[in-house]
């Protein structure tokens, strides 16, 4: 930054912060995230950002200062909103820029200065959005592993009847996991039978009974048989509204009754002892 | 390159263990169909554990062998469709619904014996 402007800066130094801790100390009404925050908590928390918001503008750095990154990383750790640092940030160019204006500058000069001060607070954005989607995809990537490990188990229940329960939501890249496990899961076990159980799955539409339907097929393909299970009857409602045709394989209204009839397909028999 | 066809009994077993292409899938198509007249087989099993890629020709000779098998009085159920192939045929929109299918050799043999019984 080119000394007048720095100059201008430091000379106005408390009146800037002064503005910005007013401007500032209203944020935390309206903000979900920070009412269970001390009032306390949060005015030290300002004073924070601003001393070392100053400290990173006055030294004229070109990269952020670990010691602002860590104020930022930490703020967001803990759960604050990103638009309180956001608006911090705002808020300190446009307090700087009253103050620029207040001063005796010819336009160009005062442009100038505005200029250089907006660059470097542009770059502690992009520090802040980049760590921040940062964050966001790690958490959003463990999320999707967590959900996929939780995805489609595969449950042999009798020798050669494997039961897979879906819960959930089913998209195209679900049922894609699915149609591998099932697969899979059904030549590793050896299954004459498998038996997919619908029960958890709230909406069945067009695209989900044709995942539904290729998986079955697929099954089919390498020598077992599929059996639809769990069908609610708005399940069977919406199926038959909709003109989707099932009638290429069995269904059951529930996992016992598909049992049953799994049973029968590979010649067993579940009898009571006298 | 011919696929050989091996004779148990009162069934024939093919164990498919070559990369198909065109040629091959139609001389075995014409090999199993003499095979099955010279010997009056009653079952046939097509095992494809060790194929691992199937193409909508491949699956259409496939479908049509089992058919004129049928004609001529033989059974056929295909064993050990792997999964990849299975999803390649789903997607292809291949479902080869006539065609009687089983999970291994053992499962197809019983599959077959089953059937003959009826």
């Amino acid at each position: 930054m080119n000394s007048t402007a720095f100059q201008v800066i430091k000379h106005n130094r408390l009146s800037i912060i002064e503005r910005w801790q007013e401007e500032m100390s209203n944020f935390q009404e309206g903000e979900r995230e920070l009412t269970h925050v001390t009032r306390e908590v949060f005015l030290n928390a300002n004073t924070e950002f601003i001393d070392k918001l100053m400290a990173q503008v006055t030294n004229d750095h070109e990269t952020i200062s670990p010691e602002l990154k860590d104020f930022f990383e930490r703020t967001i750790q803990i759960g604050w909103p990103l638009n309180y640092i956001t608006q911090g940030l705002q808020t300190f160019l446009r307090v700087t820029l009253q103050v620029i204006m207040d001063q005796d500058f010819d336009k160009e000069e005062a442009f100038k200065i505005y200029d250089l001060l907006d660059r470097s607070i542009d770059g502690l954005f992009n520090e802040i959005v980049q760590y921040t989607t940062h964050t966001w995809k790690n958490t959003i990537s463990v999320q999707k592993m967590a959900l996929l490990e939780l995805s489609a188990p595969l449950i042999p229940v009798f020798e050669h009847i494997t039961v897979m329960p879906l819960i959930g939501t089913i998209d195209t890249e679900r049922a894609k996991w699915i149609m591998e496990n099932l697969l899979e899961g059904a030549i590793k076990h050896r299954s004459q039978v498998v038996l997919i159980d619908i029960t958890g799955v709230p909406i069945v539409d067009t695209m989900v009974a044709h995942h539904i339907i290729q998986a079955a097929e697929a099954v089919r393909l390498i020598g077992a048989k599929c059996i639809l299970v769990g069908i609610r009857p708005e399940i069977a409602q919406t199926i038959v509204n909709l003109g989707i045709d099932l009638s290429e394989f069995p269904t059951r209204s529930n996992l016992l009754k598909g049992i049953e009839a799994a049973l029968e397909l590979t010649n067993k028999k579940i009898e009571t002892l006298s | 390159m011919r696929i050989p066809i091996l004779k148990l009994h009162e069934y024939l077993l093919i164990s498919i263990q070559m990369e198909l292409d065109d040629m091959t899938a139609l001389q075995f198509q014409e090999d199993l169909l003499n095979k099955i007249h010279d010997t009056g087989a009653r079952g046939v099993v097509i095992d494809l554990t060790s194929v691992d890629m199937v193409d909508s020709f491949i699956a259409k000779v496939l479908g049509d062998v089992v058919k004129m098998s049928n004609l001529m009085g033989a059974k056929v159920v295909m064993t050990g469709i792997q999964p990849p192939v299975a999803i390649t045929l789903i997607d292809l929109g291949i479902v080869m619904r006539d065609v009687p299918t089983a999970l291994d050799l053992e499962q197809g043999l019983d599959k077959l014996q089953q059937e003959l019984e009826v």
